[in-house]
């Protein structure tokens, strides 16, 4: 009789309110209505908000070009003179930025192309297999048709950004980058 | 209101795709499309809350 009067406590200290054996009393209740139906709906309408004004500036980027379709200049930049290379040799060179490697491809006399050589599957460099008549990615052996740039093996399924060449005075000149649609 | 959230994903990714490979029009579609998806999701918003208000009584 004596024992049912006192409060009870639990281990910890805490006080057992019922003599039950269930143990619900102790689950915390306090912070349920943080996340009801009404505020999660909220929060979804704030985040679609956030995106949709995410969008705005690429939009607008997008919308300056369409209204003004400047074309992108690239400078002229000198490769290699036209007795330097022999039909089937290749050279590397950074056009138009000091980061942009690419690849000159002399495959006969009159006839050269120019790739961007970032792997266009996970940008390890591309190199020119004479032995193999194709553009190689040693990563993941990916082959690349060196007449277009079209990918033809391996892992890449998109090809080489091709750069514009123009033949004057003994040299080759790089003139521009193709514009790239895959 | 979920599926209006993937949408929004899904359009953002289209454009900044778009935005890449420089088709600019695409991208307008797109960004447009999201800057609509907006007002349905506030839609939906109002909507699922006037429906727990007239619930509560």
């Amino acid at each position: 009789m004596m024992e049912q009067d006192q409060e009870k406590r639990d281990r910890n200290g805490s006080r057992v309110p019922y003599d039950e054996d269930n143990y619900t009393h102790n689950i915390r209740k306090d912070n349920e209505r943080n996340l009801d139906r009404r505020s999660f709906l909220k929060t979804m309408a704030g985040a679609a908000g956030v995106f949709a004004i995410s969008t705005l500036p690429w939009g607008a980027i997008a919308a300056k070009y369409l209204v003004n379709p400047s074309k992108r200049t690239y400078p002229v930049k000198k490769l290699a003179a036209l007795d330097a290379m022999k039909a089937g040799d290749a050279i590397e060179f950074v056009y138009p930025g000091e980061h942009d490697t690419a690849l000159l491809v002399r495959l006969s006399d009159q006839e050269f192309k120019a790739y961007h050589n970032a792997c266009t599957h996970l940008k390890c460099p591309v190199f020119w297999s004479k032995e193999k008549d194709e553009l190689v990615c040693p990563c993941h052996h990916g082959l690349f048709d060196v007449h277009t740039g079209k990918p033809t093996a391996g892992p890449p399924r998109r090809p080489l950004p091709e750069i514009e060449l123009s033949i004057e005075n003994g040299a080759v000149y790089a003139t521009g980058v193709k514009r790239y649609e895959a | 209101m979920s599926f209006v959230l993937l949408l929004h994903i899904v359009f953002t990714q289209q454009v900044v795709n778009a935005f890449f490979y420089e088709q600019y029009g695409k991208v307008l579609v797109f960004a447009g499309l999201n800057v609509l998806m907006f007002p349905v999701a506030l839609w939906i918003y109002r909507r699922e809350r006037n429906v727990r208000d007239e619930g509560e009584g």
